[in-house]
Protein backbone atom coordinates (compact mmCIF):
# COMPACT_ATOMS: atom_id res chain seq x y z
CA UNK A 1 0.00 0.00 0.00
CA UNK A 2 1.58 3.24 -1.14
CA UNK A 3 0.37 6.62 -0.98
CA UNK A 4 1.40 9.57 -2.70
CA UNK A 5 2.51 13.07 -1.58
CA UNK A 6 2.72 16.18 -2.78
CA UNK A 7 5.33 18.16 -0.77
CA UNK A 8 8.42 21.06 -1.30
CA UNK A 9 11.79 20.54 -0.63
CA UNK A 10 13.60 20.70 1.22
CA UNK A 11 11.91 18.62 3.47
CA UNK A 12 11.05 20.52 6.46
CA UNK A 13 7.89 22.40 8.50
CA UNK A 14 4.50 21.04 7.24
CA UNK A 15 6.71 19.34 4.14
CA UNK A 16 8.77 17.32 6.57
CA UNK A 17 6.28 16.55 9.15
CA UNK A 18 4.02 14.53 7.27
CA UNK A 19 7.22 12.88 5.23
CA UNK A 20 8.71 12.00 8.20
CA UNK A 21 5.26 10.43 9.80
CA UNK A 22 5.04 8.14 6.88
CA UNK A 23 8.60 7.44 7.29
CA UNK A 24 8.52 6.66 10.66
CA UNK A 25 5.05 3.97 9.88
CA UNK A 26 7.19 2.72 7.22
CA UNK A 27 4.80 3.67 4.14
CA UNK A 28 6.08 3.82 0.87
CA UNK A 29 5.99 7.15 -0.64
CA UNK A 30 5.44 8.05 -4.24
CA UNK A 31 7.26 11.78 -4.46
CA UNK A 32 5.52 14.09 -5.88
CA UNK A 33 7.76 17.07 -6.05
CA UNK A 34 6.10 20.59 -6.71
CA UNK A 35 8.67 23.08 -6.95
CA UNK A 36 8.07 26.70 -4.99
CA UNK A 37 10.22 28.53 -6.85
CA UNK A 38 8.10 28.35 -10.03
CA UNK A 39 5.09 28.20 -8.25
CA UNK A 40 3.68 25.24 -9.01
CA UNK A 41 1.70 24.67 -6.18
CA UNK A 42 -0.50 27.60 -7.56
CA UNK A 43 -1.16 25.82 -10.73
CA UNK A 44 -4.80 24.52 -11.12
CA UNK A 45 -4.21 20.72 -11.41
CA UNK A 46 -3.31 21.02 -7.96
CA UNK A 47 -5.39 23.75 -6.77
CA UNK A 48 -7.83 21.02 -8.03
CA UNK A 49 -6.81 18.82 -4.94
CA UNK A 50 -5.72 21.44 -2.48
CA UNK A 51 -7.71 24.70 -3.11
CA UNK A 52 -5.82 26.37 -0.53
CA UNK A 53 -2.92 25.99 -2.48
CA UNK A 54 -0.93 24.26 0.69
CA UNK A 55 1.55 21.72 0.49
CA UNK A 56 1.56 19.11 1.77
CA UNK A 57 -0.88 17.37 -0.10
CA UNK A 58 -1.49 13.29 0.77
CA UNK A 59 -3.44 11.00 -1.68
CA UNK A 60 -4.30 7.64 -0.34
CA UNK A 61 -7.30 5.31 -2.02
CA UNK A 62 -7.34 8.28 -4.31
CA UNK A 63 -8.50 10.99 -2.65
CA UNK A 64 -6.50 13.90 -1.51
CA UNK A 65 -6.34 14.41 2.44
CA UNK A 66 -4.47 18.13 3.56
CA UNK A 67 -3.96 20.10 6.31
CA UNK A 68 -0.55 18.56 8.41
CA UNK A 69 -1.60 17.97 11.90
CA UNK A 70 -4.86 16.32 10.72
CA UNK A 71 -2.87 14.13 8.18
CA UNK A 72 -0.08 13.16 10.63
CA UNK A 73 -3.00 11.57 12.68
CA UNK A 74 -4.64 10.21 9.86
CA UNK A 75 -1.23 8.34 8.70
CA UNK A 76 -1.32 7.02 12.85
CA UNK A 77 -4.90 5.67 12.11
CA UNK A 78 -4.98 4.31 8.66
CA UNK A 79 -1.74 2.47 8.34
CA UNK A 80 0.19 -0.15 10.22
CA UNK A 81 3.59 0.09 12.04
CA UNK A 82 5.11 1.64 15.42
CA UNK A 83 2.58 3.99 16.98
CA UNK A 84 2.99 7.50 16.48
CA UNK A 85 0.59 8.71 19.22
CA UNK A 86 1.28 7.96 23.44
CA UNK A 87 -1.13 5.19 24.82
CA UNK A 88 -1.29 7.20 27.52
CA UNK A 89 -4.29 9.32 27.06
CA UNK A 90 -2.80 12.36 29.39
CA UNK A 91 0.12 12.42 27.41
CA UNK A 92 -1.74 12.21 24.28
CA UNK A 93 -3.69 15.45 25.42
CA UNK A 94 -0.52 16.90 26.11
CA UNK A 95 0.94 16.14 22.22
CA UNK A 96 -1.79 17.42 20.89
CA UNK A 97 -1.34 20.69 22.90
CA UNK A 98 2.44 20.52 21.73
CA UNK A 99 1.75 19.60 18.11
CA UNK A 100 -0.69 22.58 17.75
CA UNK A 101 1.47 24.87 20.05
CA UNK A 102 4.37 24.23 17.50
CA UNK A 103 2.48 24.51 14.44
CA UNK A 104 0.51 27.52 14.26
CA UNK A 105 2.18 29.61 17.66
CA UNK A 106 5.99 28.99 17.93
CA UNK A 107 6.67 27.55 14.18
CA UNK A 108 4.81 30.97 12.88
CA UNK A 109 6.78 33.04 14.67
CA UNK A 110 9.97 31.18 13.16
CA UNK A 111 8.32 31.49 9.34
CA UNK A 112 7.63 35.17 9.79
CA UNK A 113 11.57 36.18 10.85
CA UNK A 114 12.98 32.98 8.35
CA UNK A 115 10.07 34.86 5.32
CA UNK A 116 10.94 38.37 5.16
CA UNK A 117 14.73 37.00 5.30
CA UNK A 118 14.17 35.00 2.61
CA UNK A 119 10.93 35.93 0.48
CA UNK A 120 13.05 38.97 -1.28
CA UNK A 121 15.61 36.59 -2.72
CA UNK A 122 13.29 33.53 -3.28
CA UNK A 123 11.06 35.23 -5.98
CA UNK A 124 14.38 35.87 -7.41
CA UNK A 125 14.69 38.02 -10.75
CA UNK A 126 11.72 38.65 -11.30
CA UNK A 127 9.97 42.05 -12.03
CA UNK A 128 7.97 43.08 -9.06
CA UNK A 129 4.44 43.81 -10.78
CA UNK A 130 5.35 39.87 -11.83
CA UNK A 131 5.90 39.03 -7.89
CA UNK A 132 2.63 40.59 -7.49
CA UNK A 133 0.65 38.59 -9.38
CA UNK A 134 1.92 35.44 -8.20
CA UNK A 135 1.11 36.57 -4.69
CA UNK A 136 -2.55 37.76 -5.75
CA UNK A 137 -2.93 33.88 -6.93
CA UNK A 138 -2.25 32.47 -3.70
CA UNK A 139 -5.46 31.93 -2.39
CA UNK A 140 -5.45 31.90 1.30
CA UNK A 141 -6.02 35.30 2.66
CA UNK A 142 -3.94 35.49 5.48
CA UNK A 143 -1.20 33.27 3.46
CA UNK A 144 -1.85 36.14 0.94
CA UNK A 145 -0.98 38.85 3.32
CA UNK A 146 2.09 37.24 4.85
CA UNK A 147 3.50 36.48 1.28
CA UNK A 148 3.20 40.42 0.44
CA UNK A 149 4.15 41.84 3.76
CA UNK A 150 7.82 39.81 3.38
CA UNK A 151 8.54 40.71 -0.32
CA UNK A 152 7.22 43.88 0.37
CA UNK A 153 9.47 44.08 3.75
CA UNK A 154 6.40 45.61 5.29
CA UNK A 155 6.26 43.48 8.59
CA UNK A 156 6.71 45.98 11.90
CA UNK A 157 10.31 45.49 13.89
CA UNK A 158 8.07 45.06 17.09
CA UNK A 159 6.36 42.12 15.27
CA UNK A 160 9.37 40.56 14.52
CA UNK A 161 10.86 41.47 18.05
CA UNK A 162 8.09 39.49 19.25
CA UNK A 163 8.49 36.60 17.27
CA UNK A 164 12.36 36.29 18.48
CA UNK A 165 10.66 36.77 22.33
CA UNK A 166 8.17 33.57 21.57
CA UNK A 167 11.49 31.68 20.61
CA UNK A 168 13.38 32.21 23.43
CA UNK A 169 10.46 32.15 25.85
CA UNK A 170 9.41 28.43 23.76
CA UNK A 171 12.94 27.49 23.89
CA UNK A 172 12.66 27.59 27.32
CA UNK A 173 9.66 25.36 27.31
CA UNK A 174 10.94 23.09 25.43
CA UNK A 175 13.97 22.59 27.21
CA UNK A 176 11.76 22.25 30.31
CA UNK A 177 9.55 19.53 28.80
CA UNK A 178 12.94 18.12 27.83
CA UNK A 179 14.27 17.64 31.06
CA UNK A 180 11.12 16.29 32.64
CA UNK A 181 10.91 12.87 29.93
CA UNK A 182 12.50 11.81 27.40
CA UNK A 183 10.29 12.44 24.77
CA UNK A 184 8.33 15.96 24.17
CA UNK A 185 4.95 14.99 25.31
CA UNK A 186 6.34 12.32 28.02
CA UNK A 187 7.69 8.76 27.69
CA UNK A 188 6.73 7.43 24.54
CA UNK A 189 8.20 9.28 20.84
CA UNK A 190 5.03 10.62 19.75
CA UNK A 191 4.30 13.45 16.74
CA UNK A 192 5.15 16.18 19.07
CA UNK A 193 8.81 15.13 18.45
CA UNK A 194 7.67 14.97 14.52
CA UNK A 195 6.73 18.32 14.90
CA UNK A 196 9.41 19.84 17.06
CA UNK A 197 11.96 18.51 14.72
CA UNK A 198 10.13 19.89 11.50
CA UNK A 199 9.32 23.10 13.17
CA UNK A 200 12.03 24.02 15.58
CA UNK A 201 15.27 21.93 15.61
CA UNK A 202 16.63 23.37 12.22
CA UNK A 203 17.59 26.68 14.96
CA UNK A 204 20.40 24.75 16.19
CA UNK A 205 22.08 25.12 13.11
CA UNK A 206 20.27 28.50 11.55
CA UNK A 207 20.55 30.61 14.94
CA UNK A 208 23.27 28.56 17.15
CA UNK A 209 23.02 31.29 19.56
CA UNK A 210 19.56 30.56 20.96
CA UNK A 211 20.00 26.83 20.44
CA UNK A 212 23.20 25.21 21.52
CA UNK A 213 25.16 23.20 24.31
CA UNK A 214 25.36 25.81 26.74
CA UNK A 215 21.43 26.85 27.01
CA UNK A 216 19.65 24.35 25.99
CA UNK A 217 21.54 20.75 26.41
CA UNK A 218 18.42 18.35 26.68
CA UNK A 219 17.19 19.95 23.55
CA UNK A 220 20.59 19.70 21.73
CA UNK A 221 20.82 15.89 23.20
CA UNK A 222 17.44 15.16 22.02
CA UNK A 223 18.10 16.48 18.34
CA UNK A 224 21.00 13.83 18.72
CA UNK A 225 18.72 10.99 19.25
CA UNK A 226 16.38 12.04 16.88
CA UNK A 227 18.83 12.40 14.29
CA UNK A 228 20.02 8.55 14.36
CA UNK A 229 16.30 7.17 14.02
CA UNK A 230 16.84 5.09 10.58
CA UNK A 231 13.60 7.16 9.68
CA UNK A 232 14.88 10.81 10.30
CA UNK A 233 18.23 9.55 8.46
CA UNK A 234 15.84 8.54 5.88
CA UNK A 235 14.02 11.95 5.72
CA UNK A 236 17.89 13.77 5.70
CA UNK A 237 18.96 11.48 2.88
CA UNK A 238 16.03 12.34 0.82
CA UNK A 239 16.09 16.01 1.70
CA UNK A 240 17.96 17.46 -1.15
CA UNK A 241 19.07 21.32 0.27
CA UNK A 242 21.34 21.58 3.20
CA UNK A 243 18.93 23.54 5.76
CA UNK A 244 21.90 26.44 6.21
CA UNK A 245 21.81 30.04 6.94
CA UNK A 246 25.21 29.98 4.30
CA UNK A 247 22.76 29.01 1.68
CA UNK A 248 20.25 31.60 2.52
CA UNK A 249 22.94 34.28 2.66
CA UNK A 250 24.14 33.25 -0.84
CA UNK A 251 20.67 33.53 -2.09
CA UNK A 252 20.34 36.46 -0.54
CA UNK A 253 23.34 38.19 -1.86
CA UNK A 254 22.29 36.90 -5.05
CA UNK A 255 19.26 38.75 -5.37
CA UNK A 256 20.83 42.25 -4.02
CA UNK A 257 23.13 42.01 -7.22
CA UNK B 1 -13.73 12.66 39.32
CA UNK B 2 -14.27 15.79 36.41
CA UNK B 3 -14.04 19.28 37.45
CA UNK B 4 -14.57 21.66 34.39
CA UNK B 5 -13.55 25.55 35.38
CA UNK B 6 -15.36 27.13 32.22
CA UNK B 7 -16.69 30.39 31.21
CA UNK B 8 -20.33 31.57 30.22
CA UNK B 9 -21.55 28.62 27.57
CA UNK B 10 -20.21 30.20 24.59
CA UNK B 11 -16.80 29.40 22.48
CA UNK B 12 -14.79 27.00 24.01
CA UNK B 13 -16.15 26.38 27.36
CA UNK B 14 -19.36 25.41 25.31
CA UNK B 15 -17.31 23.10 23.41
CA UNK B 16 -16.54 21.38 26.50
CA UNK B 17 -20.00 21.49 28.59
CA UNK B 18 -21.54 20.36 25.41
CA UNK B 19 -18.92 17.10 25.34
CA UNK B 20 -19.49 16.68 29.08
CA UNK B 21 -23.16 16.37 29.03
CA UNK B 22 -23.88 14.82 25.40
CA UNK B 23 -21.83 11.88 27.10
CA UNK B 24 -23.95 12.21 30.13
CA UNK B 25 -20.51 12.07 32.52
CA UNK B 26 -20.99 13.85 36.14
CA UNK B 27 -19.08 16.55 36.97
CA UNK B 28 -18.66 19.81 38.61
CA UNK B 29 -18.84 22.62 37.03
CA UNK B 30 -16.81 25.91 38.33
CA UNK B 31 -17.88 29.20 36.62
CA UNK B 32 -14.85 31.46 35.96
CA UNK B 33 -15.82 35.35 35.55
CA UNK B 34 -13.77 36.27 32.64
CA UNK B 35 -13.85 40.01 33.16
CA UNK B 36 -13.32 39.70 36.32
CA UNK B 37 -9.97 37.94 35.18
CA UNK B 38 -10.09 35.33 37.44
CA UNK B 39 -9.05 32.76 34.80
CA UNK B 40 -5.52 34.79 35.80
CA UNK B 41 -5.86 33.92 39.59
CA UNK B 42 -5.48 31.57 41.87
CA UNK B 43 -6.59 28.46 41.46
CA UNK B 44 -6.99 28.48 37.70
CA UNK B 45 -3.46 30.45 37.44
CA UNK B 46 -2.16 26.96 38.76
CA UNK B 47 -3.67 25.00 36.73
CA UNK B 48 -2.92 27.00 32.98
CA UNK B 49 -0.94 29.50 33.51
CA UNK B 50 -1.63 31.22 30.37
CA UNK B 51 -5.42 32.10 31.24
CA UNK B 52 -6.43 29.43 29.06
CA UNK B 53 -10.36 28.43 29.24
CA UNK B 54 -11.93 26.00 29.72
CA UNK B 55 -9.59 23.62 31.94
CA UNK B 56 -10.51 20.60 32.45
CA UNK B 57 -9.08 18.01 35.57
CA UNK B 58 -9.45 15.03 35.67
CA UNK B 59 -8.18 12.60 38.35
CA UNK B 60 -5.86 15.59 39.31
CA UNK B 61 -4.29 16.02 35.88
CA UNK B 62 -5.07 19.61 34.22
CA UNK B 63 -5.93 20.06 30.45
CA UNK B 64 -6.75 22.58 28.76
CA UNK B 65 -7.54 23.69 24.54
CA UNK B 66 -10.61 23.06 23.64
CA UNK B 67 -9.89 20.34 20.24
CA UNK B 68 -7.30 18.43 22.55
CA UNK B 69 -9.57 17.90 25.99
CA UNK B 70 -12.67 16.90 23.51
CA UNK B 71 -10.70 14.39 22.01
CA UNK B 72 -9.38 13.37 25.99
CA UNK B 73 -12.81 13.06 26.79
CA UNK B 74 -13.59 10.86 23.56
CA UNK B 75 -10.76 8.62 24.59
CA UNK B 76 -11.36 8.25 28.28
CA UNK B 77 -14.99 7.78 27.61
CA UNK B 78 -15.88 6.41 24.36
CA UNK B 79 -19.54 5.08 25.26
CA UNK B 80 -22.02 7.44 23.49
CA UNK B 81 -19.03 7.91 20.90
CA UNK B 82 -18.80 11.77 19.37
CA UNK B 83 -16.22 10.85 16.90
CA UNK B 84 -16.54 8.57 13.77
CA UNK B 85 -15.14 5.20 13.43
CA UNK B 86 -13.32 5.45 10.55
CA UNK B 87 -9.63 7.44 9.58
CA UNK B 88 -10.69 9.65 6.90
CA UNK B 89 -13.97 10.40 8.83
CA UNK B 90 -11.72 11.67 11.84
CA UNK B 91 -9.61 13.12 9.44
CA UNK B 92 -12.25 15.60 8.26
CA UNK B 93 -13.60 16.54 11.77
CA UNK B 94 -10.17 17.56 12.61
CA UNK B 95 -10.01 19.27 9.69
CA UNK B 96 -12.96 20.93 10.88
CA UNK B 97 -11.85 21.62 14.82
CA UNK B 98 -8.32 22.94 13.17
CA UNK B 99 -10.38 25.80 11.45
CA UNK B 100 -12.69 26.57 14.47
CA UNK B 101 -9.48 26.81 16.24
CA UNK B 102 -7.12 28.41 13.66
CA UNK B 103 -9.56 30.64 11.75
CA UNK B 104 -13.48 30.70 12.95
CA UNK B 105 -12.99 30.76 17.01
CA UNK B 106 -11.27 34.02 16.48
CA UNK B 107 -13.00 35.99 13.67
CA UNK B 108 -16.41 35.57 15.28
CA UNK B 109 -14.99 36.04 18.55
CA UNK B 110 -14.12 39.47 17.03
CA UNK B 111 -17.27 40.40 15.82
CA UNK B 112 -19.04 39.13 18.75
CA UNK B 113 -16.91 41.44 21.10
CA UNK B 114 -17.40 44.71 18.89
CA UNK B 115 -21.08 43.98 18.78
CA UNK B 116 -21.89 43.12 22.82
CA UNK B 117 -18.20 43.16 24.68
CA UNK B 118 -18.07 46.80 24.78
CA UNK B 119 -21.57 47.12 25.60
CA UNK B 120 -21.58 44.81 28.38
CA UNK B 121 -19.26 46.29 29.93
CA UNK B 122 -20.46 49.35 32.56
CA UNK B 123 -17.81 52.45 32.18
CA UNK B 124 -16.75 51.86 36.17
CA UNK B 125 -16.32 47.80 35.28
CA UNK B 126 -13.90 49.25 32.43
CA UNK B 127 -11.66 51.57 34.07
CA UNK B 128 -10.91 49.27 36.93
CA UNK B 129 -10.44 46.36 33.69
CA UNK B 130 -7.99 48.76 32.78
CA UNK B 131 -6.42 49.11 36.21
CA UNK B 132 -5.91 45.51 36.56
CA UNK B 133 -4.71 44.62 33.62
CA UNK B 134 -1.18 45.28 34.52
CA UNK B 135 -1.09 44.39 37.46
CA UNK B 136 -3.06 41.10 36.88
CA UNK B 137 -3.03 40.01 33.30
CA UNK B 138 0.95 38.55 32.14
CA UNK B 139 2.59 40.76 29.89
CA UNK B 140 1.99 38.11 26.71
CA UNK B 141 -1.66 38.42 27.46
CA UNK B 142 -1.80 41.81 28.16
CA UNK B 143 -1.78 43.24 24.01
CA UNK B 144 -4.76 41.01 22.88
CA UNK B 145 -6.67 42.48 26.09
CA UNK B 146 -5.39 46.32 25.14
CA UNK B 147 -7.19 45.68 21.63
CA UNK B 148 -9.76 44.47 22.13
CA UNK B 149 -10.47 47.45 25.09
CA UNK B 150 -9.51 49.79 22.13
CA UNK B 151 -11.91 48.57 19.53
CA UNK B 152 -10.80 46.10 16.59
CA UNK B 153 -9.66 47.93 13.64
CA UNK B 154 -12.21 48.12 10.46
CA UNK B 155 -9.90 46.43 8.73
CA UNK B 156 -9.49 43.62 10.65
CA UNK B 157 -13.37 43.53 11.87
CA UNK B 158 -13.88 43.07 7.82
CA UNK B 159 -11.62 40.22 7.69
CA UNK B 160 -13.17 38.18 10.08
CA UNK B 161 -16.53 39.33 8.43
CA UNK B 162 -15.09 37.73 5.33
CA UNK B 163 -13.96 34.57 7.02
CA UNK B 164 -17.54 33.76 8.53
CA UNK B 165 -18.75 34.56 5.11
CA UNK B 166 -15.99 32.00 3.95
CA UNK B 167 -16.92 29.28 6.45
CA UNK B 168 -20.65 29.81 6.34
CA UNK B 169 -20.28 28.52 2.57
CA UNK B 170 -17.89 25.84 3.77
CA UNK B 171 -20.50 24.51 6.43
CA UNK B 172 -23.23 25.11 3.66
CA UNK B 173 -21.50 22.86 1.19
CA UNK B 174 -20.69 20.18 3.87
CA UNK B 175 -24.09 19.97 4.87
CA UNK B 176 -25.26 19.09 1.06
CA UNK B 177 -22.68 16.32 1.26
CA UNK B 178 -23.90 14.46 4.65
CA UNK B 179 -26.57 15.18 7.82
CA UNK B 180 -23.49 16.28 9.92
CA UNK B 181 -20.57 18.13 9.19
CA UNK B 182 -17.92 15.21 9.36
CA UNK B 183 -20.26 12.66 8.06
CA UNK B 184 -23.50 10.55 8.92
CA UNK B 185 -22.70 10.84 12.79
CA UNK B 186 -22.79 14.04 15.05
CA UNK B 187 -19.16 14.59 15.89
CA UNK B 188 -16.64 17.02 17.86
CA UNK B 189 -16.78 19.10 14.64
CA UNK B 190 -20.27 19.52 14.81
CA UNK B 191 -19.76 20.69 18.39
CA UNK B 192 -16.79 22.73 17.51
CA UNK B 193 -18.63 25.13 15.26
CA UNK B 194 -21.53 25.07 16.33
CA UNK B 195 -20.30 26.82 19.67
CA UNK B 196 -19.07 29.52 17.66
CA UNK B 197 -21.79 29.61 14.74
CA UNK B 198 -24.71 30.35 17.62
CA UNK B 199 -23.41 33.70 17.54
CA UNK B 200 -24.26 34.28 14.02
CA UNK B 201 -28.25 34.92 14.24
CA UNK B 202 -27.75 37.60 16.86
CA UNK B 203 -24.76 39.21 15.53
CA UNK B 204 -26.91 40.01 11.94
CA UNK B 205 -24.32 40.35 8.85
CA UNK B 206 -25.05 39.05 5.71
CA UNK B 207 -24.98 35.37 4.36
CA UNK B 208 -27.07 33.95 6.75
CA UNK B 209 -30.58 33.85 5.43
CA UNK B 210 -32.99 30.90 5.15
CA UNK B 211 -32.47 31.50 0.68
CA UNK B 212 -28.20 32.16 0.97
CA UNK B 213 -27.66 29.34 3.77
CA UNK B 214 -30.38 26.88 4.38
CA UNK B 215 -28.89 24.02 5.16
CA UNK B 216 -26.68 25.23 8.10
CA UNK B 217 -29.37 27.48 9.67
CA UNK B 218 -31.26 24.35 9.64
CA UNK B 219 -28.56 22.35 11.37
CA UNK B 220 -28.22 25.13 13.70
CA UNK B 221 -31.96 24.39 14.97
CA UNK B 222 -31.07 20.63 15.09
CA UNK B 223 -27.80 21.16 17.19
CA UNK B 224 -29.54 23.60 19.14
CA UNK B 225 -32.66 21.04 20.04
CA UNK B 226 -30.42 18.81 21.50
CA UNK B 227 -31.09 17.89 24.94
CA UNK B 228 -27.13 17.64 26.19
CA UNK B 229 -26.72 21.00 23.97
CA UNK B 230 -29.60 22.51 25.79
CA UNK B 231 -28.07 21.74 29.07
CA UNK B 232 -25.17 22.80 28.44
CA UNK B 233 -26.17 26.24 27.75
CA UNK B 234 -28.38 26.63 30.38
CA UNK B 235 -25.27 26.62 32.51
CA UNK B 236 -24.16 30.22 32.29
CA UNK B 237 -24.80 33.02 34.65
CA UNK B 238 -26.05 35.44 32.39
CA UNK B 239 -29.44 35.87 30.93
CA UNK B 240 -28.14 36.01 27.28
CA UNK B 241 -24.47 34.82 27.33
CA UNK B 242 -23.62 36.66 24.05
CA UNK B 243 -23.88 39.45 25.66
CA UNK B 244 -20.70 38.64 27.76
CA UNK B 245 -18.74 38.63 24.93
CA UNK B 246 -14.97 38.35 26.11
CA UNK B 247 -12.02 39.65 24.20
CA UNK B 248 -11.15 37.19 20.94
CA UNK B 249 -8.75 34.74 21.14
CA UNK B 250 -5.31 35.50 19.51
CA UNK B 251 -5.47 35.27 15.49
CA UNK B 252 -2.54 32.87 14.04
CA UNK B 253 0.24 35.97 13.43
CA UNK B 254 1.41 34.52 10.77
CA UNK B 255 -0.51 33.22 7.17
Amino acid sequence: MSVELYFFQPLGTNSGRVFLALLEKGVPILERELDGLTFEHLRPEYLAINPRGQVPTLVHDGRPLTEGAPICEYIDEAFRGPPLRPADLDERCNMRRWCRYLDVDLGRAVMMIHWNRIVPAFVGARSPAEVQHLIARVPDPDRQRAWRRAYLQETAPEELTESRRRIDAGSERIEKALARTAWLAGRSFSLADIDLLSFYAFLAKWTPEIVNERSTPRTMEWIERMEERPAVRELRARSRMPQRPPMLERMAATARG
Amino acid sequence: MLDLFHAEPTGDSARVLIVLEEKGLEFRGHYVDVLALEQYRPPLVELAPGGDLPVLVRDGVASAGASAVCELLEEAYPERPLMPAGARERWCMRVWQKHVDDIFASAVSQLAWQAYGERSLPRPARAELEGALARIVPSEERPRWQTALAGYAEEQLARAQARVEETVARIEAALAEAEWLAGPMFSLADVAVFAYFNYLPALGGARLSESEAPRALAWLRAVSERPAVRSALARGRSRDPFRTATPAPEQIRWG
